[in-house]
């Protein structure tokens, strides 16, 4: 049973192979890391699985439906969505019409707002509804972000970055609320530079070297793998364990 | 729904005016066109305002609304209030048709695409003569007066249409602003791809408002042929006159808000007037040219429009109130 499944994709930039082959299928309620170092593709893979790039080759499926040529509107509405690396909120609406604008996928307006109360309640930023999202610290607006894209229901989530800049006891909430995601049936996929907490959260890590899929398994056996050490750390097992 | 009592005030102080100017005289004539101007400036603060598509050529759709309805009126004499919605109908086919290419278009790319759309119409209906009489213009026919035939002896009922059309339209913008369409236009407006991806599906989006606006725009040019009595292609397809003029009332008073053109219009507009009453007899130019400073001096001061000193006007008014 998969609920994501993404064959040969690929997707050349000009003299760059950004994704190349790349083949991986995700479990219902599994929360898969994706690393790998800048500029291995992590970003590129994201944006085309949401419809964002169209790839040169291969094909995604979510929920058994083809998304060949559909636009991000349509995939966010068979329920895939993603939220951006530097953050890409409506900067001078108000935190709570950031999340709502994401609510009228599925509802009205009036619907749409209370649905966005509660997902603002779900990443703790209730009490700053009515601030201007612009005005908010980067962690704060990385959490307006996540409420948002929660707001159009997603089955598939893509988180890009979402724990950077943050601090200890943020991240914890911030990977205390990834797996109460979870349990809520979503199915997450995570792109993060912090490796404690990728290791801590994720059943399954991909690994992306040059648009290629290096590596793929559980945390334990991906941290082992000399292959993955070669390639992305350069180092020692040690910057693993860290 | 909560009583406002700023904007009951305006509308009844709007609705008394036309009483207090002299019918035949030259300021209900100002205060028509000022109200006129106002209500297409809300019609281009639709796509302008809320998706931030900066449109210099709206006049492509006014001079349909003026040329439908009197192109009607001549050749099947058919009542101009029908002659409106056939213009509206025609604008926002026109707007439908221009938007497809030029709503991937952002910032001056967009403005620059409009503008030659203006333009080209503004040709065509120069060349085409046998539909449009051509460069010489059109003459509305004297009908006998009567509000079924649109048309009257007096400048006052003309003041009072362009008053509701004023009315209408900023409704229209009002509801556009709060509902779901509203919240959609200002998240493309503010992050195209965040908004694609959260679900707007930002062409049909853009496309609806573009041909809300042209709509409306178009139903205005109706308005103002049958005040004018009088137009040609180049009156009511102008850039400078019409295009323009529409997008800085809009910026003036300020982009996004209810509030904005109309602000705008009722500053440049008699403005406008007043400059080329006091100085036009002086010398060529001087009336245009303190009238540009002017305007070059507000931007420099509120470069986000009037709105920003009505904005804390009316909050100083109500901590007043609170205390």
């Amino acid at each position: 049973m998969t609920i994501l499944e993404v064959r040969s994709l690929s997707r050349r930039f000009g003299g760059l192979q950004a994704l190349s082959e790349v083949t991986f299928s995700v479990r219902p309620r599994e929360i898969v890391g994706v690393i790998g170092p800048n500029g291995a593709g992590k970003t590129t893979l994201f944006s085309t699985l949401v419809g964002l790039i169209r790839p040169d080759t291969g094909s995604v499926a979510l929920d058994g439906r083809d998304l060949a040529g559909l636009k991000p509107h349509k995939v966010a509405a068979i329920g895939m969505t993603k939220t951006f690396q530097n953050v890409a909120l409506f900067a001078e609406s108000s935190v709570l019409d950031n999340v709502l604008t994401a609510g009228l996928l599925r509802h009205d307006v009036d619907r749409a707002r209370e649905q966005a109360l509660n997902c603002l309640d779900r990443v703790g930023l209730r009490e700053v509804a009515g601030k201007l999202a612009g005005d908010l610290s980067f962690p704060e607006r990385a959490r307006v972000e996540l409420a948002r894209a929660l707001c159009t229901a997603p089955k598939v989530l893509l988180l890009d970055e979402v724990m950077a800049a943050l601090n200890h006891a943020e991240m914890t909430e911030i990977m205390q609320l990834i797996r109460s995601l979870r349990d809520d049936g979503v199915t997450l996929l995570v792109v993060e530079h912090h490796m404690r907490a990728i290791m801590n959260i994720c059943d399954r890590i991909l690994v992306l070297n040059f648009g290629r899929l290096l590596a793929e398994g559980t945390p334990d056996r991906v941290a082992r793998d000399p292959q993955v050490i070669e390639a992305y750390l350069g180092r020692s097992a040690e910057a693993l364990r860290r | 729904m909560k009583f406002r009592f700023t904007p009951c005030i305006a509308i009844l102080a709007l609705a008394l005016l036309p009483l207090l100017l002299d019918p035949r005289g030259y300021w209900i004539r100002v205060l028509t066109i000022t109200l006129l101007f106002a209500a297409m400036a809300q019609a281009w603060n639709i796509v302008g305002g809320l998706a931030n598509q900066i449109s210099l050529g709206h006049a492509a759709f006014f001079g349909i609304g003026a040329y439908a309805s009197t192109v009607l009126l001549l050749k099947f004499g058919i009542s101009p209030w029908l002659g409106m919605l056939a213009g509206g109908a025609l604008g926002g086919l026109a707007a439908l048709v221009i938007a497809i290419p030029t709503m991937r278009l952002q910032g001056h790319y967009f403005a620059l695409a409009t503008l030659a759309f203006g333009e080209v119409m503004r040709v065509i209906e120069n060349v085409w003569t046998s539909l449009t009489g051509g460069p010489g213009g059109l003459s509305v026919p004297f009908v006998p007066p009567g509000f079924a035939a649109y048309s009257f002896k007096l400048l006052r009922p003309h003041a009072y249409i362009a008053l509701i059309a004023l009315l209408v339209v900023t409704a229209v913008f009002e509801m556009i602003r709060r509902s779901a369409m509203g919240y959609r236009l200002r998240g493309i407006r503010q992050n195209l791809p965040a908004a694609e991806v959260i679900g707007i599906d930002t062409t049909r989006v853009k496309l609806q408002a573009a041909v809300i606006s042209g709509a409306l725009t178009a139903m205005l040019g109706t308005l103002y042929a049958q005040l004018a009595v009088f137009f040609d292609p180049d009156t009511v397809f102008g850039i400078a006159g019409i295009s323009i003029r529409i997008a800085l009332i809009a910026i003036i008073g300020g982009v996004g808000t209810a509030v904005g053109p109309i602000l705008g219009a009722f500053f440049i507009i008699p403005l406008e007037e007043l400059m080329n009453d006091l100085l036009s007899s002086r010398a060529a130019g001087l009336s245009q040219l303190v009238f540009g400073i002017i305007l070059i001096a507000v931007i420099l001061w509120q470069p986000r429009g009037f709105v920003t000193v009505f904005a804390s006007l009316k909050a100083r008014l109500s901590r007043r109130e609170a205390r």
